[in-house]
C-alpha cells in the first residue's frame, strides 16, 4: 500500500476516535470496494486482457513489473472498531473521571493480484488472502 | 382514545430521538490534486510526448518501469466521514477511494495507452457501520 495512504488513514482513525470519547463506539474503515469471487468470475485466464478487466473493474491499485510480464493488484481494506468505557457509567456519580475501556480492532485486508504477460493477456488470477471477516467485537481477551 | 395511541408513540419517539441525539459530523479528506478529465482528453494515443504529458498533468506521484514501458501513475484519494453521536454510544464510517490514472508511454517516450477510473465519484457520506 502507498505510504501516503497509510499516513490518511491514521489520520483519519485518530479524527474519529477523538470524536469518539462516550460509553461505546462502533468505526468502520472501508476503503475501495471489496472484490468478491463473482466479480472477478469474468476473467479468463489466456484470453481476457487488463484493458477488459479495467474496464470492467476499473484501474488497479498498483501495476508493477515481473519476470514473466505484469503484475496488477487491486487492493482493498475493511476495519473495524469497536469500544466499550464502562467508566462512563461512574460519570455521573463519581467526581472523578474513570476509565475502565475494552476495545479491539479487527483489520480485514485483502488484494486481488493479476498476473499478465508482455502482451497485457491475463495468464493468473488469485486472491491474495481473503478478509478475515472481522466483527464488531469489543471483548480483547 | 385510539387516535392518541399512535400520535403518542410518535411523539415518545421523537423525544427520545432528541434526547439520545447529541449531534452527527461530517468530516472529508483529500490526498493529491483532483485529476482533471479534460486534461486526460487532451492525451491522445500514438502523438502525445512524455513533455506534452508532464506539462499537462505535472510530475507524475509514481515512475513505474513496466514491460520495458515508462509508466506514470497519479492518484488521489478521498475519504468522507459520517458521525452519529447518541449520548451513550457513537456510530462511525470511513469511505476511502481513489482516483488512479496511468499513463504508458513506449520506448520513444510517446504515449501508448492511457488508463483512468474516477471511484471518487459515487462516495457518498455514510453513518451506519454495520452491512455492506
Amino acid at each position: 500500500m502507498k505510504l501516503p495512504l497509510s499516513g490518511l488513514c491514521l489520520i483519519l482513525l485518530s479524527m474519529v476516535m477523538c470524536v469518539s470519547f462516550v460509553g461505546c463506539s462502533v468505526v468502520r474503515i472501508t476503503l475501495n470496494t471489496p472484490l468478491t469471487q463473482n466479480d472477478v468470475a469474468f476473467i479468463v485466464p489466456g484470453q481476457t486482457t487488463l484493458a477488459d478487466v479495467i474496464t470492467r473493474l476499473g484501474t488497479p491499485d498498483s501495476i508493477t513489473d515481473s519476470h514473466t510480464g505484469v503484475v496488477a493488484t487491486y487492493r482493498f481494506l475493511d476495519m473495524k472498531y469497536s469500544r466499550i468505557n464502562f467508566g462512563w457509567l461512574l460519570k455521573f456519580w463519581s467526581p472523578a473521571d474513570v476509565d475502565l475501556i475494552i476495545s479491539r480492532t479487527g483489520l480485514g485486508t485483502d488484494a486481488l493480484e493479476l498476473l499478465c504477460d508482455s502482451n497485457w493477456v491475463v495468464t493468473h488470477q488469485s486472491f491474495l488472502r481473503h478478509l478475515s471477516n472481522a466483527r464488531f467485537n469489543p471483548y480483547p481477551f | 382514545m385510539l387516535l392518541f395511541k399512535p400520535l403518542a408513540r410518535i411523539i415518545i419517539v421523537i423525544v427520545l430521538a432528541l434526547v439520545m441525539t447529541q449531534g452527527c459530523a461530517f468530516n472529508r479528506g483529500t490526498l493529491g490534486e483532483d485529476i482533471k478529465s479534460e486534461s486526460v482528453a487532451a492525451i491522445k494515443k500514438g502523438t502525445t510526448t512524455k513533455d506534452e504529458v508532464l506539462s499537462l498533468l505535472g510530475a507524475p506521484d509514481r515512475l513505474l518501469q513496466v514491460n520495458g514501458r515508462d509508466v506514470f501513475q497519479y492518484y488521489r484519494y478521498d475519504a468522507k466521514v459520517g458521525s452519529l453521536l447518541l449520548i451513550i454510544i457513537n456510530f462511525s464510517r470511513v469511505s476511502i477511494k481513489s482516483d488512479d490514472l496511468f499513463v504508458i508511454l513506449n520506448r520513444e517516450g510517446i504515449v501508448e495507452d492511457v488508463i483512468l477510473s474516477k471511484r471518487t465519484d459515487g462516495l457518498e457520506f455514510r453513518f451506519w457501520p454495520f452491512g455492506e
